[in-house]
């Protein structure tokens, strides 16, 4: 039996990882458009809840897609079959019912991946169909070096059946977790919510609310945000862990900031609303901040309480960035987006401040 | 080069502290990244090159100093020579696309702030600023094997200087996801010569 689903397409956002890239093919199969879906949810969320996975996402490991996409109203969960049998069995059948799925795997074993035979790491990614007769299955993943096309399925299953042991010292994040043979089925609610203006101004209401009033200030939102750092810097100079923990908190967490200030920049696009490119560029200044605090920290390994008051520097201007954006969404949602730049007839959202805390106010 | 256009290569290799470039086989002192990925040296010029790059020349890779080949940003202050520059024009790359401040220092002691701006050097990734691209490998290099076909990049960038007169210095910004290859000064005669 041969089943190869189609369309079934690339589709990566350059500061995502393999998690944003593999729900963004999936998403896109079922009719979605990955962008707007990935790219509206803005916050930040962090329980303790670390896993070493590329596909980590801070807050909602279990729940990815609740996590990617808190707008749509989106669920995944992970499906943990007994053996590589029974895993590739339970994917097989998701592909003849229509469904690609995802797949978790150890690069180690992809031909096509530049870890292949060197180090092991924890990745995500599409198996879009299988040929029974010539033993392969089809895969997706649009991860650089990107590739879609035929593996075998030997190695799809030594990938996904893998130990993930730590192997030199090459990858210093995503070794010493078994794969498990894990796979990943997803949900949308119907019908999802149209692109519109008023969509935009509710989503951006939304994720201000929850960067400023957040339900728990300990672990969420801005306040969550500053005491996880500057719990981190405290911890920092005698656990050598906070570095790998803050580098893999870090970079979700940056790709969403990342798509985000895309979905800002698509709405002021399509709507005519230039001061909402404005605001997706304040966004993508959130985004280089987090970049910079990323690299500080991995490259602290060596000499931690040297490097803590540049990080403490950093961090600073990371909260101070994303105050400033609030600040800005704040006055945008409140109508009063300044208009002297605009050379033509601007759209403004609604008003969609109500209920937002008064620190967001300038 | 534009005929207008007076350049200044800046010798930056004293301060080079990043070893982003290299043979294969090369020791574990290299690593452009944090994963320790390098740009394969037969890829790009010998140590010293002049090149020309979008119309402005630069000194790439820089000469050989024994510390590096290019900087790695942790607030480095590069001396400057006495030149009354237009624009710096710089070859560099990022670890994802990052930006941020610099301070241009001038002869009568003040200090203006500007922007430097970098693109992520990794393979099948665009210039989100929008810089000209001054090299992309034929490969990557790995610590222990090279991934054929997979790209990375070199861009080139360039720091307004907003207000005429002559610099003695730039400090560079304290973000180690941004890294400099080259910087040469640039003067356009004519152009804005209020002085």
């Amino acid at each position: 039996m041969r089943v190869e689903l189609a369309p079934v397409a690339p589709w990566r956002h350059e500061l995502g990882h393999c998690l944003h890239a593999t729900a963004g093919v999936l998403l896109a199969h079922r009719g979605l458009d990955p962008q707007i879906v990935l790219g509206a949810g803005w916050g930040f969320h962090y329980p303790g809840d670390l896993r070493r996975e590329e596909y980590y996402l801070p807050g909602h490991a279990e729940d990815l897609f609740a996590g990617l996409a808190p707008h749509h109203g989106l669920h995944s969960r992970w499906h943990t079959p007994a053996g590589p049998d029974e895993g590739w069995q339970e994917v097989r059948a998701e592909l003849c019912a229509g469904r690609p799925v995802a797949v978790a795997a150890d690069n180690f074993h992809l031909p096509f991946r530049p870890a292949y035979r060197d180090v092991h790491t924890n990745h995500l990614m599409v198996v879009h169909g299988f040929d029974d007769e010539a033993g392969e299955a089809y895969v997706t993943d649009p991860v650089p070096p990107a590739y879609q096309g035929p593996l075998p399925l030997a190695a799809l299953t030594a990938a996904r059946d893998s130990g993930n042991p730590v192997r030199h010292d090459r990858d210093m994040f995503f070794t010493a977790n078994p794969i498990g043979n894990r796979w990943l089925s997803w949900e949308a609610t119907d019908p999802q919510p149209p692109f519109t203006p008023e969509f935009v101004a509710e989503v951006v209401a939304r994720n201000v609310r929850g960067l400023t009033d957040p339900a728990d200030r300990r672990t969420s939102g801005l306040p969550g945000l500053r005491a996880y750092l500057d719990g981190a810097w405290e911890r920092l100079p005698d656990a050598p862990d906070v570095v790998d923990e803050v580098f893999i908190v870090a970079g979700p967490v940056l790709a969403v900031s990342g798509l985000h200030g895309d979905f800002l920049d698509r709405a002021g696009r399509e709507f005519g609303d230039r001061r909402l490119r404005e605001l997706a560029r304040l966004v993508a200044r959130v985004t280089h901040h987090w970049s910079a605090l990323r690299i500080a920290v991995a490259t602290a390994r060596t000499d931690r309480a040297a490097a803590l008051p540049a990080l403490r520097r950093r961090s600073d201007r990371v909260i101070v960035s994303y105050e400033q954006v609030l600040a800005a969404l704040h006055g945008h949602l409140s109508g009063l987006s300044p208009t002297a730049h605009s050379f033509g007839p601007e759209r403004t959202s609604k008003r969609q401040t109500d209920g937002l805390p008064a620190e967001v106010a300038q | 080069m534009h005929s207008r256009m007076v350049s200044t290569v800046v010798d930056i290799s004293e301060a080079c502290d990043n070893r982003g470039i290299a043979k294969s086989g090369a020791d574990e002192s290299y690593g452009f990244n944090i994963w320790r990925n390098t740009f394969p040296a037969e890829s790009l010029p010998a140590p010293g090159s002049s090149v020309a790059v979008a119309g402005v020349t630069f000194e790439f890779p820089a000469r050989e100093s024994g510390r590096g080949d290019n900087i790695r940003c942790r607030g480095q202050l590069l001396p400057l020579p006495a030149v009354r520059p237009d624009w710096l024009y710089l070859l560099g790359a990022a670890e994802r696309r990052t930006e941020d401040e610099v301070e241009l220092h001038y002869a009568d002691g003040a200090v203006r702030t500007a922007w430097l701006r970098m693109s992520d050097f990794w393979p099948e990734t665009a210039a989100w600023f929008g810089e000209p691209e001054a090299f992309r490998t034929s490969g990557l290099r790995y610590p222990r094997h090279t991934h054929d076909g997979h790209r990375p990049a070199i861009w080139q960038q360039r720091i307004p200087v907003t207000v005429a007169g002559e610099l003695t210095a730039l400090r560079l910004p304290d973000n180690p996801a941004m890294h400099v290859f080259a910087l040469t000064a640039v003067r356009e005669p004519g152009v804005r010569d209020a002085s």
